[in-house]
């Protein structure tokens, strides 16, 4: 279809939305040498409107990538640096006694929960009652302290980092958290010609400007229209049943757990590996995911490539492994690999 | 308003035209899969049709009607496979938009377009939807989708149709050789086959094969023949009813298919022979022996009964009435479909048409010299029951002499590895000379 045409329907942002996407990405690459595929995620994780967990190694920019991200949306945005000793009250707020013409009443003093992009630094450190303070306000927007609840402003963009190693004194997160987290994001060391480019980046007396996308104080509310347009992809009955099934063939063969009702599709891996296999929100993370790929195809309607492509980021952290995987050195990865290989003949 | 108006008509139409093309699609897709059960039906009717009408050119009433059973089950089965596809094939509107995604690379949006279109959740990006994908239009034209017409069943369908045009007038083309090979002297007029009644593997007539054989034989023979057939008779249960009736239903089935009359068949001639008589006769019990089996004796002729019949009145008359009395009106179809020929039929050839028949027995009487009665004997014929050993013997230079010892194989030195040993246990053995002494004793002893 020519781009006059295209221009001429009633929809244009759908042209828009991969132009600022990309215009996105360039703004963050001008920081973040590499991890492309890793950038995308994470912009398709904000546009869809969940949260991301990203997993690296230290070193390899998580914190850099969260931080450059917020410069290029010029949204606000706070860093938490999850410890042993973080309480609850340290994120989300908590109430203080403040005077006031001679008058003491408590006051809500927000946390750092209160911002649009919050990176929630090495959140395995924290306990997992300080985790849990994040729920709320991942799911519902909102946090609640003292009886009051306070909203928090659209967008809110939770990014949290998790360092593999150094596992000594770490809190493994609850499983309930780990679902509310849209994508999986996974940094690596990057390759020699990164590095060479990291190193002349950083190291010289020039730091890289980053631009904002977005006229300012027009930010919020662009994403926000840019998250409804995701929205407004459609999707195919055939396809919704295709993301169905394979959440469903993560689950293992449990009776207890899946009830009557057993998968059409067996994968052996799953039976012998996964405890638990992904929740219905491992399917919307599906849809989500696959509506925003779709749009920056300038799509109107997912396809099951589009599907295929998120599966790892979308499923692999709602996967938990029993002892056997680990004994056996079996990856969360491999299993989404053969799930995705199983359903991906059942197209229709 | 007017503007607004006229976009959504065209919106309309762009739909319009996007349903047409894959309703066009499904249209084809599930007349190639009409076609491919279709043909498949027909290419298995056919193909079994061919074989059974082949098999009942060629084969027996059993055969043929166990190959016909499998055959129609193959094809019946193989038909239900082929139209059970043919229905799990056939597209709904949402799959034929599916498949023209897939071979159109439109990544979805025919599935959507049909599943939005038929009542799905309205969008603001329907009319981009629409836009875009009637743009994309020359990508899913019925020809592209899927551009043949006729299913390559019909391969199959032309295959079993070109083996029945050649398996049918080859069955009958040979059914029609045999017939004239019958008549035109292929067979032999008269005389037919000959046969031992001891090798004869002798069970009631085959109720499926009409009477088209005649027998020959002297009455001891076909008094014999009698006692076995009704031996055999006695022992069949109700399986050899079965299968009797099994075998007319079977024979019925085959004239019908074949069109063949049970007297268009040439008739068989066989003639029976009773070797074990012959020998009892040559044993010397002469006293015992029937009355042609004494004949045959005298004359030194076994192997041809009717041979021994023709210079013995008495036997001819017992073979001319012998079948009509007792063997044609007790059993009527004897010995296979075998009709017993009356007392004109059964006239036995001469004996110049039974000179090569003598192999089954001797030619000269037991206990008599050939040396000085008939001249130097012939070299013995071997029969049937009888085989050769073939040696191999070549002269050597080796071989031993009066009083020489006898004939030692050289010893062969093969080479040993070094764990071995040479086989030399007298070299390696060492016997104390005290003790050579005891063991002398002993063994003297």
């Amino acid at each position: 279809m020519s781009e006059a045409a295209i221009a001429a329907v009633e929809m244009p942002t759908v042209a828009d939305f991969a132009r600022v996407f990309r215009r996105i990405q360039t703004e963050v690459h001008k920081v973040i040498v590499g991890h492309e595929q890793a950038v995308e995620q994470l912009l398709s994780a904000l546009l869809a409107g969940g949260h991301v967990l990203i997993e690296g190694v230290p070193g390899t920019g998580k914190t850099t990538l969260v931080k450059v991200l917020g410069m290029a949306l010029d949204l606000s945005f706070n860093r938490i640096q999850f410890t042993v000793d973080l309480m609850p009250a340290d994120i989300t707020g908590t109430r203080v006694i403040l005077s006031a013409d001679g008058r003491r009443e408590f006051s809500f003093q927000p946390g750092p929960v209160f911002a649009h992009l919050l990176l929630g630094d090495e959140i395995n450190r924290a306990t997992p009652k300080t985790q849990s303070a994040l729920l709320e306000a991942m799911a519902e927007l909102q946090v609640t302290v003292g009886g009051v609840t306070y909203p928090l402003a659209a967008p809110y963009f939770v990014m949290a980092t998790l360092n593999p190693i150094e596992m000594e004194g770490t809190y493994p997160l609850p499983e309930a958290q780990l679902d509310r987290f849209l994508f999986k994001v996974r940094l690596g060391y990057p390759g020699e010609r990164d590095l060479v480019r990291i190193v002349s980046s950083t190291t010289g007396p020039e730091q890289a400007g980053i631009e904002p996308v977005f006229p300012a104080g027009e930010a919020a509310a662009r994403i926000e229209d840019f998250k409804r347009l995701v929205r407004e992809v459609m999707v195919a009955p055939s396809i919704e049943q295709y993301a169905a099934r394979m959440v469903r063939a993560t689950q293992p063969d449990n009776v207890r757990i899946l009830g009557s009702e057993r998968s059409q599709i067996q994968v052996d891996a799953v039976n012998r590996y996964v405890s638990f296999g992904a929740s219905p929100r491992g399917a919307q993370a599906l849809i989500l995911g696959a509506k925003v790929r779709a749009m920056l195809d300038a799509r109107a309607n997912i396809a099951y490539d589009d599907v295929d492509a998120v599966t790892a980021p979308a499923l692999e952290h709602r996967l938990m492994l029993n002892y056997a995987a680990h004994t056996d050195n079996v990856e969360a990865s491999d299993i989404v690999e053969q799930v995705v290989k199983a359903v991906r003949g059942t197209r229709g | 308003v007017k503007i607004a108006v006229t976009e959504v008509s065209r919106d309309e139409q762009k739909l319009w035209l996007i349903l047409f093309q894959v309703k066009a699609i499904r249209a084809r897709l599930n007349s190639l899969a009409v076609q491919r059960g279709l043909f498949w039906t027909l290419a298995l009717m056919v193909g079994a049709a061919a074989g059974i009408v082949a098999a009942a050119m060629d084969l027996g009433p059993l055969t043929f009607l166990t190959i016909a059973a499998v055959l129609v089950a193959l094809a019946t089965a193989g038909s239900i496979a082929a139209l059970r596809s043919a229905w799990l094939r056939l597209a709904s509107p949402a799959r034929a938009a599916a498949i023209a995604d897939v071979r159109g690379e439109l990544k979805g949006r025919l599935a959507t377009i049909q599943a939005v279109a038929g009542g799905g959740r309205p969008s603001s990006l329907w009319p981009y939807l629409v836009e875009d994908t009637y743009g994309a239009r020359g990508q899913f034209e019925p020809s592209k989708i899927e551009p043949r017409w006729f299913s390559r069943a019909a391969w199959a369908a032309l295959a079993a149709m070109i083996l029945a045009a050649l398996l049918i007038p080859g069955a009958i083309f040979e059914r029609d050789r045999q017939v004239l090979m019958a008549e035109g002297g292929g067979l032999p007029a008269t005389g037919g086959i000959t046969a031992d009644i001891n090798n004869l593997d002798i069970r009631p007539a085959d109720p499926a094969l009409a009477p088209n054989a005649e027998v020959y034989a002297d009455p001891a023979t076909l008094g014999k023949l009698r006692e076995r057939l009704a031996q055999e008779q006695g022992a069949g249960g109700a399986l050899s009813k079965f299968a009797n009736k099994a075998r007319t239903f079977a024979g019925e089935l085959q004239d019908e298919i074949t069109g063949q009359r049970p007297q268009d068949q040439p008739p068989v001639r066989l003639r029976l022979t009773d070797r074990g008589a012959d020998q009892y006769a040559s044993g010397g019990r002469d006293s015992n022996k029937p009355p042609s089996a004494q004949a045959d004796a005298r004359n030194g002729v076994s192997g041809g009964l009717s041979g021994g019949d023709a210079e013995n009145p008495s036997a001819q008359q017992q073979n001319g009435s012998a079948p009509d009395s007792s063997m044609g009106s007790d059993n009527p179809s004897v010995g296979g479909g075998m009709s017993l020929p009356d007392s004109q039929t059964a006239q036995p050839p001469s004996d110049s048409q039974l000179a090569g028949d003598g192999g089954g027995g001797s030619e000269h009487g037991s206990g008599t010299d050939p040396s000085s009665l008939f001249g130097a004997p012939s070299p013995p014929q071997l029969g049937a029951d009888s085989f050769k050993i073939a040696i191999d013997a070549d002269p050597s230079d080796e071989a031993s002499g009066p009083g020489s010892p006898g004939y030692l194989p050289p010893k062969v030195h093969a080479p040993l590895n070094s764990t071995q040993y040479p086989d030399e246990p007298l070299a390696r053995a060492s016997v104390p000379s005290v003790d050579q002494m005891t063991i002398k004793r002993v063994f003297e002893r």
